[in-house]
């Protein structure tokens, strides 16, 4: 990054914004954010900052509100988080995340049953 | 040719909007009673549905995100919510009316059944969902709309007082023993359609299935420009084939047989064969529109990939939402209600998904994190804004008129 600092406001620049994997791949929408270091998890006098990209049951408590326990959080790490644009791009495939695993499911027991699901529908015709 | 088929998007889309099973009967119902004193506001919907969509398709061209996208993004999970229970029940309904729709056309048709046609129906648009690549889609169904063309063939055939329709719209009056409430209960009801939000979801997700970038901006403004307003003609030349047959023998529209009468009485059995093949096709493209825009709306929400361009597999939890659609489609035609009754009922659920999203296409087309330069310029604004208040008195007014008119009868 330039030496420039950007100002990224939680709320406008990354909650609900879309995440893509390093293929561009739709993976989620940022359902909730992960933020340490401001109830004492961290180090007193260390900054806080954004742990994770949460997703799933999370949205329904941003609904709702509760907490739902960190054991039904699905995170991406901030790590993992590539760049900050219109959309959140990872630097890891998709396919590697749990977070994906009812796309995943619904798959590999439904829409890939049918006949005809793994046909590339770009490929055939006019091309 | 070339040229033509890069249209067929605006086109396809507008037939949904215009001219889908549920519109075809509104457009002839208003023409039978309130002869063409209407069509000034089809000409305000086309307007606004030119700049709305127009801004939601620029928006997918340079940002590459396509309408719920943004819903989501800027009105956070609550309202985008709201609008995505509104916006599903709209697509839902309107998806349960066409299927009816391509049954009842196919039963005029055929003289088989319409319920036994139900199934074959569903099973026709899944298989396209499934299979047909997105332009094929597109062509052959936009295309094959156009047919109903026939119905402004026939009005020029049936040679009416062109000084008098003229009359009509230049002058609206309300017809004896109309009731004011009735004639803006239309009003709204063709405002509605005019501007329904599917339209602008299916259009923008369209673009991006279409890989638009920056470089097809005018390609953009030219389907804006051709699909709407031909929309707007053929629900006029509907209304106005309504007005010249039906309304001086004071015949009450019901059914899809009577829509077709002034046609068959102008232009014989071949103009009405054309037209029967433009009406299946037509609420064929509603279905596939709706269908779609039902997937396209939930992945968007929830950030779940998306896209006819995609392998099927490669999107599993958008086509298993489009089957879910259909089967409850499917469903709900089996309790045999009246599919055309269905859609006066999306009324309802417009007033919450009208507003909810044009606000924030309009802020977004406005954003230079998005748009880089191709933000709105100041008569898009201007005009945005005027019509952001339109679609809230339409809304508002919307639920009122339906009770009051009993929706419209």
């Amino acid at each position: 990054m330039s030496a420039r600092r950007r100002l990224i406001d939680a709320r406008l620049h990354l909650l609900d914004r879309q995440v893509l994997d390093v293929d561009g791949e739709p993976v989620t929408t940022v359902d909730d954010l992960e933020i340490v270091g401001v109830d004492g998890d961290a180090a007193p006098g260390e900054p806080a900052h954004v742990a994770a990209v949460l997703t799933g049951p999370v949205l329904v408590t941003r609904l709702l509100g509760g907490d739902p326990p960190p054991s039904r959080w699905l995170r991406v790490p901030w790590s993992q988080v590539g760049h900050v644009g219109i959309t959140l791009d990872l630097t890891v495939r998709g396919d590697s995340l749990d977070l994906d695993w009812v796309e995943r499911w619904v798959r590999d027991h439904v829409i890939g049953r049918i006949p005809g699901g793994a046909h590339d529908p770009e490929e055939d015709v006019d091309s | 040719m070339k040229k033509l088929l890069g249209l067929a998007l605006g086109i396809l889309t507008a037939i949904g909007g215009f001219v889908d099973i549920g519109d075809l009967v509104t457009n002839a119902v208003v023409g039978s009673r309130f002869g063409l004193s209407l069509v000034w506001v089809v000409a305000v919907g086309v307007v606004g549905i030119c700049l709305f969509a127009e801004m939601s398709g620029r928006v997918a061209a340079v940002s590459g995100r396509a309408t719920f996208e943004i819903i989501r993004e800027r009105l956070g999970p609550r309202a985008a919510g709201a609008n995505l229970a509104a916006s599903f029940a709209i697509n839902l309904l309107t998806l349960t009316a066409e299927i009816g729709g391509i049954a009842l056309a196919l039963h005029l048709a055929s003289s088989i059944e319409p319920r036994l046609w139900i199934p074959v129906a569903a099973l026709a648009v899944w298989l396209v969902l499934w299979r047909v690549k997105f332009s094929i889609m597109e062509n052959v169904v936009g295309l094959l709309g156009l047919l109903l063309i026939g119905f402004a063939v026939a009005l020029f055939l049936l040679g009416p007082d062109w000084g008098e329709l003229a009359a009509q719209v230049a002058r609206p009056s309300l017809p004896e023993g109309e009731h004011a409430a009735s004639y803006w209960f239309y009003a709204v009801a063709l405002f509605g359609a005019a501007m329904t939000p599917y339209e602008v979801f299916f259009f923008s997700s369209g673009a991006v299935e279409e890989r638009w970038t920056r470089k097809d901006l005018s390609q953009n403004r030219l389907n804006v420009l051709t699909g709407f307003p031909l929309g707007g003609l053929l629900s006029v030349a509907i209304a106005g084939c309504a007005a010249v047959v039906l309304m001086p023998r004071g015949i009450e529209v019901s059914s899809l047989s009577q829509i077709v009468l002034p046609v068959a009485q102008a232009g014989g059995t071949l103009l009405m064969a054309v037209v029967i093949v433009g009406i299946v096709a037509a609420t064929f493209g509603a279905a596939l529109e709706t269908a779609l825009s039902s997937g396209y709306t939930l992945a968007q929400y929830f950030g779940w990939s998306w896209g006819k361009f995609r392998r099927t597999v490669r999107a599993a939890r958008f086509h298993l939402s489009m089957i879910v659609a259909l089967l409850l489609g499917v469903g709900i035609l089996m309790t045999s209600v009246d599919p055309i009754a269905v859609t006066e009922m999306s009324v309802v659920f417009s007033a919450v998904a009208l507003p909810l999203t044009y606000v924030p296409i309009l802020v977004v087309a406005n954003d230079p994190e998005y748009m880089g330069d191709h933000v709105n310029g100041r008569v898009a604004n201007g005009l945005g804004s005027v019509y952001l208040v339109i679609v809230l008195l339409a809304a508002v007014a919307a639920i009122p008129l339906m009770i009051a008119t009993g929706a419209g009868s």
